[in-house]
């Protein structure tokens, strides 16, 4: 299957407090095909979390489309749609959360969590129908039936992640976007979420977008990669393309310094001159530029804009295909 | 580990008791761990598994709730052994070594800063308490040290309040904090966990760097591998408050023989490895409250036997040279976890 599921179109979320504005989302475009996962990565602060709560609504954007083609055939902008339509729309795309600590409100009982969804979107759902689809998904991210009655606090983090993603399968969606969902797990239970994540997706045809800052992670799960800096993609392509042949000099950066797990490949990073700049206050030019080592002069005047290179992928830079930038495979011996 | 090398700091047998309302929760159970001069040594495990108690131990820190026996003994310069746990609780002989001989690096940098002074202010204190009475020599001290982990502009920052920082700016000052004394020995509870990959790389290099033009030795707490790998000498792995395996880096990740460890470096995701369903341990860590007097990873297991591994809990022992297990069947025929 090739279809198109959801198409980002020249998305922008701007903040503004006071005087100061914080362009949190910079005219980023990208599409994601159905059954497929697309992963993001970026520093803290770039936008991954705002990206996706536009997407499912949490948040009215500034200006731009996203376009979802849906189970009945027909392509909405749920930026900018009636509230009925958006109803029954919203139920195909949901959202698993950063924190399996705190995004799970304590005086619920894990049944009343999982099944919050469904009271809120069928007034009328009969108990027998409700019990069963709880059922359903607890057996789908295996968690013990038994385990229904109890409240979140007695669960450890794993756990408490797998009723997260419960929560956003009973409604039985078809995109899920899922905000550093492994994050705040040891590299054990880690294992275990990606693998239920992989599992459902492959038995329940899901597309996900993939936010999280573990660049190892990403690479494991993800078909396509969009690398954000200072609200923008920088760079959009295949798994395997952006890893072993990055394009933007900020990839390549991000790609050298993962501390990899094997004493014996000493990290060899590239070292990034100052600090993040401050979103409310952005470089001329390239973003990029004070921290990129290839920069030129036009790089300092110049905006940049992504453009598409032959092999398919988006790149945002004046010397995108130019540049002699050294990807992963550099430092994993064969 | 060569046998010529100086231990600076020799915890044995170290035990810690919480009394709770439910119960008595036992969250560090018998540690032993030896750390040399100019060596990098890495704890490591899962999130409660008593990492942060045992660091907080050293340095006579825990909440007073905290019922510890064992002792810490530290080597001064001098070559003096002390045993730091006979120190009474927040006394002047405590003082005089945390901060200066041995100092610790926080796993949250904003809560080591208090909001009300400016950065300049609370790095003079500690060098005023430790290093000299004289204001200008303190300062001078703090900018050199600013400079060397790469605080551009130290006679501004100097002058800033935490809240003025980044989180890797604040990181670093929190290092600079930790080194202001010059320090025998650094504790660094997972000091790179909040930050960006980048700036982590920088850290990394700086500790590195630090060590090798000072000599010190670093404890380096965390649980991720990937720091792990790049950073220490030696890697202690530590599960439900004891340690299970020691031994060098090479040794860890190559050649893993405790049944936690070889499951913990195969839940690892290699970049470039295949696709497949990563490996898993099952289950999950129980709580260290009522345990039973087997060995702690039983329930766990996929090596177990009924007997020996359901009889009483196997001890850290040496399976082959420097390298220790605390496991009935040590799994010294897998030559590497993929
Ligand atoms: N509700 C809000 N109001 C004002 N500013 C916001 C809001 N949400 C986010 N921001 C700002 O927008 C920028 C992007 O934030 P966002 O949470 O999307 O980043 P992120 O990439 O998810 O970071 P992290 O990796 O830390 O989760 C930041 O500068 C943040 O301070
Ligand atoms: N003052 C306290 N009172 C009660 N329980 C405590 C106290 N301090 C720690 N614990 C418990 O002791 C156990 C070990 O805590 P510790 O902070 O050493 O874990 P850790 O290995 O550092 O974990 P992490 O990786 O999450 O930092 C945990 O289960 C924790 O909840
Ligand atoms: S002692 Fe037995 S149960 Fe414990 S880790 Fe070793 S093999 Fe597994
Ligand atoms: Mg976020
Ligand atoms: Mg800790």
């Amino acid at each position: 299957m090739d279809e198109t599921i959801l198409e980002i179109k020249d998305l922008n979320m701007v903040f503004s407090s006071g005087k100061s504005k914080v362009h949190a989302v910079d005219n980023v475009s990208f599409r994601i095909k159905q059954g497929e996962t697309v992963g993001i990565v970026g520093e803290s602060g770039c936008g991954k979390t705002t990206l996706g709560r536009c997407i499912v609504l949490a948040y009215k954007a500034t200006s731009g489309q996203v376009l979802y083609h849906a189970a009945d055939g027909k392509k909405y902008n749920i930026q900018a749609i009636s509230k009925q339509k958006l109803r029954s729309i919203r139920k195909e795309i949901q959202m698993i959360f950063q924190d399996p600590y705190s995004s799970l409100d304590p005086r619920m009982t894990v049944f009343d969590i999982i099944s919050e969804p469904l009271r809120a979107n069928y007034k009328k759902i009969p108990k027998n129908e409700m019990e069963y689809r709880v059922q359903d998904v607890a057996k789908k991210v295996g968690l013990n039936p038994s385990y229904l009655k109890r409240y979140p606090h007695a669960f450890s983090g794993g756990q408490r992640q797998r009723i997260g993603i419960a929560r956003a399968l009973i409604l039985y969606p078809r995109v899920i976007i899922c905000d550093e969902p492994v994050s705040a797990l040891d590299v054990s239970v880690q294992s275990q979420v990606i693998n239920l994540l992989m599992d459902l997706q492959k038995n329940m045809n899901l597309t996900y977008l993939f936010i999280s800052h573990d660049l190892s992670v990403v690479e494991h799960i993800s078909d396509q990669v969009g690398v954000m800096y200072l609200g923008q993609i920088v760079e959009y392509a295949s798994t395997d393309l952006l890893f072993h042949n990055p394009c933007h000099p900020y990839t390549e950066a991000l790609l050298s310094a993962i501390p990899l797990a094997d004493p014996d490949t000493p990290m060899d990073h590239i070292p990034l001159k100052g600090e993040i700049p401050n979103p409310s206050n952005l470089p001329s030019g390239c973003f990029f530029h004070t921290r990129c080592p290839y920069c030129q002069e036009r790089c300092i005047r110049e905006r940049t804009s992504l453009i598409r290179l032959d092999d398919g992928r988006l790149v945002s830079c004046h010397f995108a295909g130019k540049l002699p930038l050294h990807g992963i495979q550099a430092k994993v011996p064969r | 580990m060569t046998s010529n090398a100086k231990t600076v700091l020799d915890i044995k047998n170290l035990n810690i008791d919480i009394h709770l309302e439910e119960g008595v929760l036992t969250p560090v159970r018998g540690v032993n761990l030896e750390l040399q001069e100019n060596e990098t040594l890495g704890l490591v495990g899962e999130s409660g598994c008593g990492k942060s108690l045992t660091c907080k131990a050293i340095l006579g820190i825990n909440s007073q709730n905290c019922k510890t026996t064992g002792q810490i003994f530290y080597t001064g310069k001098n070559g003096e052994r002390k045993d730091l746990q006979r120190m009474p609780y927040g006394g002047k002989a405590i003082r005089a070594i945390r901060g200066k001989e041995i100092s610790m690096i926080f796993q949250e940098p904003m809560s080591a800063f208090s909001p009300l002074f400016t950065v300049g202010h609370q790095l003079q204190e500690i060098v005023l308490l430790h290093v000299t009475k004289d204001k200008r020599a303190a300062k001078d001290l703090i900018i050199k040290s600013m400079n060397r982990v790469g605080i551009a502009n130290p006679e501004k920052r100097y002058q800033q309040y935490p809240h003025e920082f980044s989180g890797g700016m604040l990181q670093r000052a929190l290092i600079c904090m930790g080194l202001a004394c010059s320090p025998r020995i650094l504790i660094a509870d997972e000091p790179t966990t909040a930050l960006d990959v980048t700036i982590q790389a920088q850290i990394l290099d700086l500790l590195s760097e630090l060590q090798r033009t000072s000599g010190m030795s670093i404890l380096y707490i965390t649980h991720d591998l990937g720091t792990v790998a790049q950073l220490c000498d030696r890697v202690a792995v530590m599960y439900l408050g004891k340690i299970v395996e020691t031994a060098s880096v090479q040794e860890i990740f190559h050649n893993p023989i405790h049944p936690y460890t070889i499951g913990l470096m195969g839940s690892i995701h290699k970049i470039g490895g295949t696709k497949d369903r990563l490996f898993s341990i099952k289950g999950s860590v129980p709580l260290a409250m009522n345990l039973k007097n087997r060995c702690s990873f039983y329930d766990r297991c996929i090596y177990r036997k009924t007997n020996p591994c359901n009889g009483p809990e196997p001890g850290l022992t040496p399976v082959t040279e420097n390298h220790y297990a605390a496991c009935y069947l040590p799994q010294t025929s897998l030559k590497e976890v993929n």
